[in-house]
């Protein structure tokens, strides 16, 4: 029943006869597939013929739909005018490399072919790949509306950002890192288009989907403010997965939802120029097209939201309590943390919105007041370490006012600016050893500066200062905190790359760099477990999990990086929310936690939920306690270790 | 109208300017080429890398031949109005500047 029309309708229906696209961004785990979803089924109930696209690398379309969908265009038996498919980015780049690799085989041999191809083992080339995934579908007349369950904000930006660049590039015909493949030149008009609609309002709505908390907000906000920067209007933000009222009766979860109130009454201020639309949090996960109906209804037709604890998907009825003890050893998770001989790295991983900034301070905390000397390092553009220390936090390593404890964070401009000025040295420095030289010089560097200019080089610049953070002396442990996954994995990657790049010669013919055999070093001691451990951080839900899987194994297979631990936190706490709705949330939880420990087969660091996320040194000491395998570093019976 | 073509590897960056360093060769080649057309009027400058641009190699028979011959090592190729100037390495600005100066010295043929 249609109770009124929403603003977030207005966003998503068509109002032309041109196809329409709608793209959703938001960070695993905020419910960005369930909304897109539940947008495309109801574009498809209203009667236009829709196409859902999702990119998503671990996508749970078939789950939600119960059907099998894959890597072609299917049509969704139970739903007449909704098609849907699901392009396995990675699928997409090995087959764009092939595509590129192809007319080559005319000329080289088997061995040459196989360097080549080792080279566009680039994330350039996933860029660009992932890019055409996009640019294929902008063109679909046969549908009304094709709404994108896109990947995660930070890089779908950037593919945005990127195709004026190449263009730019293009005129200037020249190559450039992200430059054109083979066929490039024919795609310029077919980019072109794409970009054309991607800044026409009237055509292309952009819509975010995050959770009822700071961090997920914030991190829309700087998304939102990077695509104005574009010239493209963020129209509709959808707040998934508050908690609903009628099932929060302690203190706690009170607190909780005051808390969550809070932030929608912000974003109510701060996003006004947009469409806002909630969905409250489920006893179950959204699946089938009954849930779905619901969500849309909620959203588009301003449906009244309700929480049915009895038509839950998982039912705590159904299942045994989990044994926590049974998961964890605080032993092994310490063993993993503290240094043997020399200074221990650890990773904490995981995307957006996991708590891994949080996790990465406390066990830094713990660390430091077990006696390590410790560092704690953020890569993240959006690092909230000063915040969460109540304590300025620099490009350089400072005290954050706990003994043997200092923290540094990388500040993008600044190894932007580094990066440049070693680069242009180096070029001055070769051509002042070249006296008999009649190149203009300040031409030259012009042109170097120019070529700075690039989104492969804040790349190199962020990778640089990562590894200087390898060579400070004097610490026992290095914690890093390190940006959502992707970006993460790039960085890690580009120094396999690299290398690659620097054997097979041809990115640098004649002198070898002088850089090569740093990046070696960091990977040798990435690579060796006694010195490097790499923690995932997670919550235990479907979409967490399966993006940290996923980040895990390529790890492994491509970096030869074994994961050590993972981290399952924001666990329900026992002793609150004694109600059916939130013994589902934690039977639900309890099955995650079973999947991940058979997943990843690692000892595993439990947190718990938290009323207030911790604050100052106070709160991560008193944290610290709380998390699997913390208390036992400040424990006296643990094994003496030197460090040196 | 001179026309100075360079067939060259497969590369990411013909500028150099990409990666932990800068490649010095080809910072110096791609300064020497900016500078070259425009301090030569007639001159018109044109790269081909075998990544981006495969079909130039694929199309121009007196490439194709070389590479086939001897690998990609053959490259860099220059090529000055269809003479082939320099293989396997990349000239310096001084010896781009003779090549070309010569060719437009040079009577038509």
């Amino acid at each position: 029943m249609r109770q009124s029309d929403t603003a977030a309708r207005a966003v998503v229906e068509p109002t032309s006869e041109e196809t329409e696209f709608v793209f959703f961004s938001g960070k695993g785990g905020v419910g960005k597939s369930t909304v897109s979803c539940a947008t495309a089924t109801w574009l498809a109930d209203n009667d236009y013929e829709t196409l859902l696209v999702t990119t998503d690398p671990a996508p749970n379309l078939s789950d939600i739909f119960n059907q099998d969908i894959g890597h072609e265009v299917t049509g969704i038996d139970d739903v007449p005018n909704l098609s849907a498919i699901e392009i396995d980015p990675d699928v997409a780049a090995e087959e764009y490399r092939q595509e590129t690799i192809e007319p080559m085989r005319a000329l080289l041999d088997d061995e040459e072919i196989e360097t080549v191809e080792e080279q566009l083992n680039s994330p350039c080339v996933e860029e660009i790949a992932a890019f055409d995934n996009f640019v294929d579908f902008m063109d679909s007349p046969e549908y009304d509306v094709v709404v994108f369950d896109t990947a995660p904000t930070g890089h779908t930006i950037r593919l945005m950002e990127l195709p004026s660049d190449w263009n730019a590039e293009l005129e200037k015909g020249g190559s450039t890192c992200i430059g054109p493949a083979a066929s490039m030149d024919d795609k310029k008009a077919d980019y072109e288009r794409a970009i054309d609609t991607l800044s026409d309002e009237s055509q292309t709505s952009f819509a975010f989907v995050g959770k009822p908390e700071s961090s997920s907000i914030d991190e829309i906000e700087r998304s939102t403010s990077d695509l104005a920067e574009l010239g493209i209007e963020s129209q509709l933000l959808v707040v998934n997965g508050y908690l609903p009222e009628s099932v929060c009766d302690d203190p706690f979860f009170e607190g909780k939802r005051a808390d969550e109130q809070a932030v929608i009454d912000r974003v109510e201020s701060t996003f006004e120029r947009q469409a806002l639309a909630t969905y409250p949090l489920q006893p179950g996960e959204i699946a089938g097209l009954e849930l779905l109906s619901d969500v849309g209804g909620v959203l588009y037709d301003g449906d009244e939201a309700t929480v049915d604890v009895d038509a839950a998907t998982r039912r705590a009825s159904d299942h045994e309590a989990v044994d926590f003890d049974s998961l964890t050893a605080s032993d092994a998770v310490a063993e993993e943390l503290a240094p043997v001989e020399d200074t221990r790295y650890l990773f904490f991983t995981g995307k957006g919105g996991v708590g891994k900034s949080t996790i990465a301070s406390t066990t830094a905390v713990s660390l430091a007041e077990a006696g390590y000397e410790t560092l704690v390092v953020t890569t993240d553009p959006a690092a909230h370490l000063a915040d969460i220390f109540e304590q300025p936090v620099s490009h350089e390593p400072t005290s954050v006012g706990q003994a043997n404890l200092d923290a540094a964070r990388i500040d993008q401009e600044r190894a932007l600016e580094e990066y440049r000025t070693q680069v242009l040295d180096h070029v001055r420095e070769m051509y002042a050893e070249k006296d008999d030289t009649q190149i203009d010089v300040e031409a030259a560097i012009a042109n170097v500066e120019e070529e700075l200019e690039s989104p492969c080089a804040e790349e190199m610049a962020a990778l640089e200062k990562f590894v200087s953070y390898f060579e400070e002396d004097g610490y026992d442990v290095v914690v890093f905190d390190t940006a959502p996954t992707g970006h993460t994995l790039r960085l890690l990657e580009l120094p396999s790359d690299w290398k690659g790049f620097m054997d097979l010669g041809s990115l640098t013919k004649g002198a070898a760099p002088a850089n090569g055999g740093k990046y070696d070093e960091v990977i040798d001691t990435m690579q060796d477990s006694s010195r490097s451990s790499f923690a995932f951080v997670m919550y235990p839900e479907f979409t967490p999990m399966m993006e940290a899987y996923r980040a895990a194994m390529d790890l492994k297979d491509q970096v030869g990086i074994e994961t050590s631990l993972v981290v399952a936190n924001y666990l329900l706490p026992k002793d609150d929310g004694n109600n059916a709705f939130f013994e589902n949330r934690r039977a639900q939880q309890g099955e995650y936690l079973t999947e991940i420990k058979e997943r990843f087969d690692v000892p595993m660091m439990l947190a718990p939920l938290r009323q207030e996320e911790p604050v100052g040194l106070d709160d991560l000491r008193e944290f610290g306690t709380e998390v699997t395998g913390l208390a036992r570093l400040l424990e006296d019976d643990r094994e003496e270790v030197t460090v040196s | 109208m001179t026309e100075l073509t360079l067939y060259e590897e497969a590369m990411c960056c013909s500028t150099g300017v990409c990666g932990p360093d800068p490649d010095d060769e080809l910072v110096e080649v791609s300064a020497a080429l900016d500078q070259l057309e425009t301090e030569i009027d007639d001159l018109d400058v044109s790269r081909a890398n075998m990544q981006h641009d495969i079909d130039q190699f694929l199309e121009t028979q007196r490439i194709y031949d070389l590479v086939e011959e001897h690998g990609p090592s053959i490259l860099p190729i220059t090529i000055v109005d269809d003479e082939i100037v320099a293989k396997s390495e990349y000239l310096s600005y001084n010896a781009l500047k003779a090549a070309v100066t010569d060719r437009e010295s040079a009577p038509e043929a």
